[in-house]
């Protein structure tokens, strides 16, 4: 839409120039030009509806008061006309209305962004005084006939400050924002031109190009969608000290230098007042504004070097923190080893001398009092004595120290063994205790760890299972290796448990319940001994009732890859 | 009569007692020694037919002596079980590479002690 807004208005400069110059018909159209650029602006607030709707209503008003001023103007009546009222009305509109836009589009930055166009309009205003305003105010004629004529330059001082602000923020990106700008170029560069030479001004004279284009231009970015993007409040901070900002504060600081070049080689008066106040106001300004900039440079890195010791705080705290685990996990392994040394000591006493005193061959003999009670005390320093070794193996497992003393060895007979050191047990409970396997099954394997292995499993299921029930051990041999079953018609595992009592300090529900003494490591140990030896462990509850467990252990584990050690010790 | 003269050195006096105790009741002459230093001394003025040495002991411990022992032309043929609270595998095997001729863990039951000793004995006297 815009596009067409466009070419509409060009072509029809186009023909405001061909038609015959100073003609009723030439400034018709030109009234006609202005006068839609006007509405155009009015009605694309309602097109667009952009967030921000006030500069554009100002952008309208503004830009009719121009169509007013033009409709009314006659190059015959001497100034102050009402014409000249209604022109000076228009500049202060839309200077209000940029400075509304440039403070929304400024967002954080309001106070740069007005420094930066306070910094210009300063240096602009010297050079309007110099060239522009100061020879207007000096011609021949009354007293307001000079202000008039001065007062237009003073207007495109206004008009330039409120845009100047605006042309340092990220608004510079929006298309919008530079046909606006180019609206606001040529507003200027055909007042400029009048101002110059005032006298020779006539309708259909080339300045009127400027004007118009400002005309259909300023509608033209009032049509253009992106006008609703610039009317958008920014709040992104743009603390970069871009290159225009840059430019902005040298042009300003090299207009005093400029102007008196200018003026010497003219061989024009010097105006040093002027030049001298201005100039320093200037100064003032730019040095305010670096060291706004500075102070905001100091304020972030302030604020980056306390977010840089809060990281490091926290950091070396982390690594304290992480030694102190280290350390904890040290003192760990080391109260393991203390506790299973130092507990051995007194417990080879009370072992010994329980033992020593339940002598039978010793006279006198123990009455039976007494000996049920020593009996007491040595079961329990045995089960304490299985606890220690069982802590002890477990600390060794976890920091890695288990190792293996294999050696070819017969199965059958292992686990022989092991079975027959349970019988006693077993008998107690009137439980048949069955052992089903043909020696020799041969592996490579430790054989202290195998019977520990077996001790463990056959002693749980005589511990677990009814007095009169079976405990079934059998030996398979498979086809690279052994199967190893311990079946018994016990209590059995609740549904989901049979992974769960290999982890560490399991006891399962059924053996809280009935108050079952033991420390829940056994079977983690068992498993342990299972897969150090390249094998594994597994337990399954049996259709008949009560639980299997089954060991599969190959010929030899399997060679470990060479770096293994490597990496532990990495 | 008496029987076979046995050392037993542990700088614990309840484990020394211990051993003694059941050693004497098993019918074995014994020696104490409180310490490594003394359990030498006492080997070589007379000559027991085995050493019972803790292996941690002040001053010169279980291992020390029984290197010395080793390293004696008159006494190396003496029997020497080694006893220690240190369950680790490498201990018994740095054990019997020093010459260990049996190894217990304490804690231990003292009759088992006793019936090792007798086979010490027993072996050494069929060579």
């Amino acid at each position: 839409m815009y596009r067409i807004y466009l070419a509409a208005g060009l072509v029809l400069i186009g023909i405001y120039f061909a038609l015959p110059s100073g003609g009723r018909t030439q400034t018709t159209l030109y009234d006609v030009i202005g006068g839609s650029a006007a509405i155009v602006i009015a009605l694309s607030i309602r097109l667009h509806r952009p967030r921000l709707w006030l500069p554009w209503a100002l952008f309208a008003a503004g830009n009719a008061f121009f169509v007013l001023g033009d409709v009314l103007y006659d190059a015959n009546t001497s100034p102050p006309t009402v014409a000249d009222g209604f022109y000076l009305a228009g500049y202060p509109i839309i200077a209000a209305g940029l400075l509304i836009l440039m403070l929304a589009a400024g967002g954080r930055n309001r106070i740069a962004a007005l420094s930066d166009a306070a910094i210009f309009t300063v240096a602009f205003a010297l050079f309007q005084w110099i060239f522009v305003m100061g020879p207007a105010v000096r011609q021949s004629g009354s007293l307001t006939e000079h202000v008039v004529a001065g007062l237009y330059p003073a207007m495109d001082v206004v008009l330039l400050g409120g845009f100047v602000g605006f042309f340092v923020s990220p608004a510079w990106r929006t298309p919008a924002f530079r046909i606006l700008l180019a609206a606001v170029l040529a507003l200027l560069i055909g007042d400029e031109i009048y101002g110059v030479n005032t006298d020779a001004y006539a309708n259909g004279s080339w300045v009127d190009a400027a004007w118009l284009s400002s005309y259909v231009l300023w509608a033209t970015a009032a049509l253009h969608p992106s006008m609703r993007a610039l009317s958008e409040p920014r709040r992104k901070p743009s603390l970069r000290i871009g290159l225009a900002r840059v430019a902005v504060l040298a042009a300003a600081l090299l207009t005093v230098p400029i102007v008196l070049l200018v003026q010497t080689l003219r061989d024009k008066p010097l105006h040093p007042y002027v030049v001298a106040g201005l100039g320093s106001a200037v100064g003032l300004l730019v040095v305010a504004r670096l060291t706004g900039i500075l102070r905001a440079l100091e304020r972030i890195r302030l604020r980056e070097q306390a977010a840089r010791s809060v990281a490091e705080e926290s950091e070396s705290r982390l690594a304290l923190h992480n030694e102190e685990l280290v350390e904890a996990d040290r003192l760990k392994d080391e109260f393991v080893a203390l506790i299973s040394h130092d507990l051995r000591t007194p417990l080879t006493s009370i072992i010994g001398y329980v033992e020593l005193a339940l002598d039978e061959d010793v006279e006198p003999p123990l009455d039976e009092e007494r000996q049920s009670y020593l009996e007491v005390v040595s079961r329990s320093s045995e089960r304490l004595l299985r606890l220690v070794d069982d802590l002890l193996f477990v600390a060794r497992l976890q920091s890695g120290r288990l190792a293996l003393a294999t050696a070819e060895i017969d199965l059958c007979s292992v686990v022989g063994q092991a079975v027959e050191e349970a019988r006693p047990r077993a008998e107690a409970k009137a439980l048949v205790l069955s052992f089903l396997g043909s020696s020799p099954v041969m592996i490579e394997a430790d054989k202290g760890r195998i019977f520990q292995l077996l001790d463990n499993l056959i002693s749980n299921a005589v511990k677990f299972t009814p007095d009169g029930g079976r405990v079934d051990v059998r030996v398979v041999p498979a086809r690279d290796g052994a199967v190893i079953e311990v079946s018994d018609t016990g209590i059995g595992l609740a549904p989901g448990e049979a992974e769960l009592v290999f982890d560490r300090f399991f006891r399962s529900s059924q053996v809280s319940a009935q108050q079952v003494p033991g420390t829940g490591l056994g079977l983690f140990i068992a498993r342990a001994i299972a897969e150090a030896h390249g094998g594994t462990l597994t337990a399954f509850s049996r259709e008949e009732g009560g639980t299997t467990f089954r060991i599969e252990l190959p010929v030899r584990e399997a060679p470990q890859p060479e770096n293994a050690e490597e990496e532990l010790v990495a | 009569m008496t029987g076979p003269l046995v050392l037993v050195a542990d700088d614990d006096d309840d484990i020394l007692l211990l051993v003694t105790t059941r050693l004497r009741r098993d019918g074995f002459e014994v020696l104490q020694a409180s310490s490594g230093d003394r359990a030498l001394e006492l080997a070589k003025e007379r000559r027991p037919a085995v050493a019972v040495l803790d292996i941690g002991m002040p001053g010169l411990d279980g291992l020390q002596v029984l290197e010395q022992i080793r390293a004696d032309d008159e006494l190396r043929e003496m029997r020497v079980l080694l006893l220690t609270a240190k369950a680790q595998e490498s201990d018994v095997r740095r054990g019997y590479e020093t010459g260990a001729d049996a190894y217990i863990k304490k804690p231990f039951s003292p009759a088992e002690l006793s019936t090792r000793v007798r086979e010490l004995i027993d072996g050494s006297s069929s060579d």
